[in-house]
């Protein structure tokens, strides 16, 4: 696996006067399942459709397999697409659906058929062969768009959203479907979301898309552990940003001062130097709740603004003295062991290694 | 509605015979049943009469029928009518489908604005002017054959031919079909499209493929509107054509002035009404036909 499968250099698109998408470099690898995860219009669909060839890079260079695709127009490809609205053709029953990218392709009638019953066997709905498209269920139209762009054997396979228009119910399902497939196929997908949930689920690597551009790639704990930047750590989960300037350092460990306390924690590549202002995470889950005052180092007290339930997680929101918001995210077994009828103050601690330092050039 | 699982709010129920409707809904009844059944049934009725020393006889004889249809013009007539009425609607539907095309997929809106002011410009002057008109650019010393005269061709005779007829056909039916097609290209989802093209369907294969199946209801429906229109157009066959042969239409003013024979007048309308009839429902069927499931 000396080339990656796909690679963007420099890509950028601009619809008139419009940025959608900047400098956008890229590798993936054979095999892999990407997801790109953005809230709309960060780019994500775009950065898509420009490997489908459904629309041309303003500037930059994607390559596929080593070959240069900026002007290889969507039919020339073997880029299928699973679409958002799913686009199957409503005049043609499912099993037709499935065997038109083998028609295309000049295959004969056979073997179109044989393949497509194959595929719709494969994702569970061979039953439904000859049915009109209307008549099946949303997870079964799922499982024919799949079927449909998978027939051909890509080597990629480009997923846009396909999954938001399902039940909640059936989108886990259709997860384990997905991830399933990709791993018997060894086929890469490039999956586009907005769901979180979607994409750390499925995905080996996760691209997170702001404003056009990259944020941060990298797998997805990492993303969630250790964002590279205030909009990731903003935009993955719950997480708790704290800036202040630095007040000590020796060796990693670092002490930062900031209006609502003094903090430690350990900076993991470039050490900032007394004085700089930093701003650093703690992840929702990693922070402590007591009562009583702990004997820790790093300690803030707050009062509870509300909960949010869900089920076995809770989330707290509470506020320091000077209003600055902390997220803390506890199991509700272990809410249940906290005096609730003591008054709002909590105290909230977390461990030096807890804290995630931001770099540098991104602490605007 | 025993049906389990099925609500049934009745808001979606025609049968329910609602008075406040009802009464909106009366004078367009009314209207429909005074003027369009009633001188229909009459038709069908007069069709059964008699003329005798030009007075016509409330009698009930199939002579007319009789006559009509054992006379070979009168079939001549008909199947030349059927034809030119076809052939009018492939022209039409064949030369409207790259301009709808074009309007639908490949210009900016504001241009389609100005595409189809221009289409309904023509209906702002009499179909009669128009077809006049045709006369100036057709006519053996007209528009077309001065130019064809200056590098040596022609002259050509374009009027009083089957060419003069269809011209005019097409005088008639061409932006309608046009502005027509285009909604039901416009109205065609364009994920579907590009869905064609990224399952390697090359964009010509495309518009066979994808585009006209998609668009098939409404390019029908605008086939049917040129067939009937011109299966009735009295004027460009006439004064086009020259009538000869001449097409129902032109058939049916030759017959009431021929000796005051409006009951076969009328069995040409009612041959030409059950024709109409049955060719908007076969194609009407066609349009809405979906994939039957087995």
């Amino acid at each position: 696996m000396s080339t990656p499968l796909v690679s963007m250099e420099g890509v950028d698109k601009h619809f008139g006067t419009f940025v959608a998408v900047k400098n956008i470099n890229l590798t993936i690898d054979e095999g892999e399942f990407i997801a790109i995860m953005g809230t709309s219009g960060c780019g994500k669909t775009t950065t898509l459709r420009m490997l489908a060839g459904l629309e041309q890079p303003t500037a930059g260079t994607i390559r596929i397999a080593g070959k240069l695709m900026n002007d290889v127009r969507p039919h020339q490809r073997d880029t299928p697409m699973v679409w958002q609205s799913l686009a199957l053709f409503p005049f043609l029953n499912a099993r037709e659906n499935v065997e038109f990218g083998l028609k295309m392709r000049n295959q004969p009638a056979d073997i179109r058929r044989k393949k497509a019953m194959e595929w719709l066997d494969r994702l569970g709905v061979v039953e439904f062969a000859e049915r009109n498209i209307e008549t099946l269920s949303g997870g079964q139209k799922q499982r024919v768009a799949l079927a449909r762009s998978l027939v051909t054997e890509p080597q990629l396979l480009l997923l846009d959203e396909p999954l938001s228009a399902l039940d909640a119910h059936l989108v886990i399902r259709m997860q384990s479907v997905l991830t399933k497939l990709q791993r018997e196929l060894g086929i890469t997908f490039v999956y586009v979301t907005h769901s979180q949930s979607e994409a750390f689920a499925m995905a080996d690597r996760v691209i997170i898309m702001s404003n056009g551009e990259i944020a941060q790639t990298g797998l997805p704990r990492d993303i969630y552990r250790e964002p590279a930047n205030r909009f990731v750590a903003e935009f993955v989960g719950r997480n708790n940003i704290i800036t202040g300037e630095v007040a000590g350092v020796s060796g990693k460990k670092i002490e930062i001062s900031s209006p609502i306390g003094r903090f430690k924690l350990n900076a993991d590549a470039t050490v900032p130097a007394v004085g700089d202002t930093v701003t650093f995470v703690i992840a929702a889950d990693l922070v402590e709740v007591t009562r009583a005052k702990p004997k820790a180092d790093n300690v803030v007290d707050c009062s509870l603004i509300s909960e949010e339930f869900i089920g076995s997680m809770v989330t707290l929101f509470l506020e320091t003295a000077d209003g600055t918001e902390f997220k803390v995210q506890l199991q509700e077994r272990e809410l249940a062991t906290l005096d609730h009828n003591s008054g709002s103050l909590f105290y909230l601690s977390w461990k030096a290694e807890s804290a995630h330092l931001l770099p540098a050039e991104t602490n605007k | 509605m025993a049906q389990v699982g099925h609500i049934d709010d009745g808001s979606l129920s025609p049968r329910r015979l609602d008075p406040y409707a009802l009464t909106w809904r009366l004078p367009i009844i009314a209207w429909q049943v005074l003027f369009f059944v009633g001188p229909l049934l009459f038709m069908v009725a007069m069709s059964f009469f008699l003329v005798k020393n030009y007075v016509m006889q409330e009698t009930f004889v199939f002579d007319n029928w009789a006559k009509m249809f054992s006379r070979n013009y009168f079939r001549d007539s008909y199947v030349y009518t059927l034809f030119l009425a076809t052939l009018s609607t492939f022209v039409v539907s064949v030369l409207a489908f790259p301009a709808s095309f074009a309007l639908a997929f490949k210009v900016s809106d504001s241009t389609w604005r100005w595409a189809l002011f221009l289409l309904i410009i023509p209906f702002f002057t009499s179909y009669l002017v128009r077809i006049f008109s045709w006369y100036v650019i057709l006519a053996e010393s007209g528009v077309i054959n001065a130019m064809l005269s200056i590098i040596g061709l022609g002259p050509y005779t374009m009027l009083n031919t089957m060419f003069g007829t269809i011209v005019g056909y097409m005088t008639l039916t061409l932006p309608l079909v046009v502005v027509l097609q285009t909604f039901s290209l416009a109205n065609i989802d364009r994920n579907l499209v590009q869905a064609a093209h990224n399952l390697g369907c090359s964009p010509w294969r495309t518009v066979y493929t994808v585009i006209v199946p998609l668009a098939k209801t409404g390019l029908i429906v605008a086939a049917l509107f040129c067939f009937i229109l011109s299966f009735g157009d009295f004027v460009s066959p006439y004064y086009l054509g020259g009538s000869k042969p001449p097409t129902l239409p032109i058939l049916i003013i030759d017959t009431t002035k021929s000796g005051q024979q409006w009951p076969r007048a009328a069995v040409v309308a009612v041959v030409m009404m059950a024709t109409l009839i049955t060719i908007a429902f076969a194609a009407i069927t066609l349009a809405y036909r979906k994939r039957t499931s087995r």
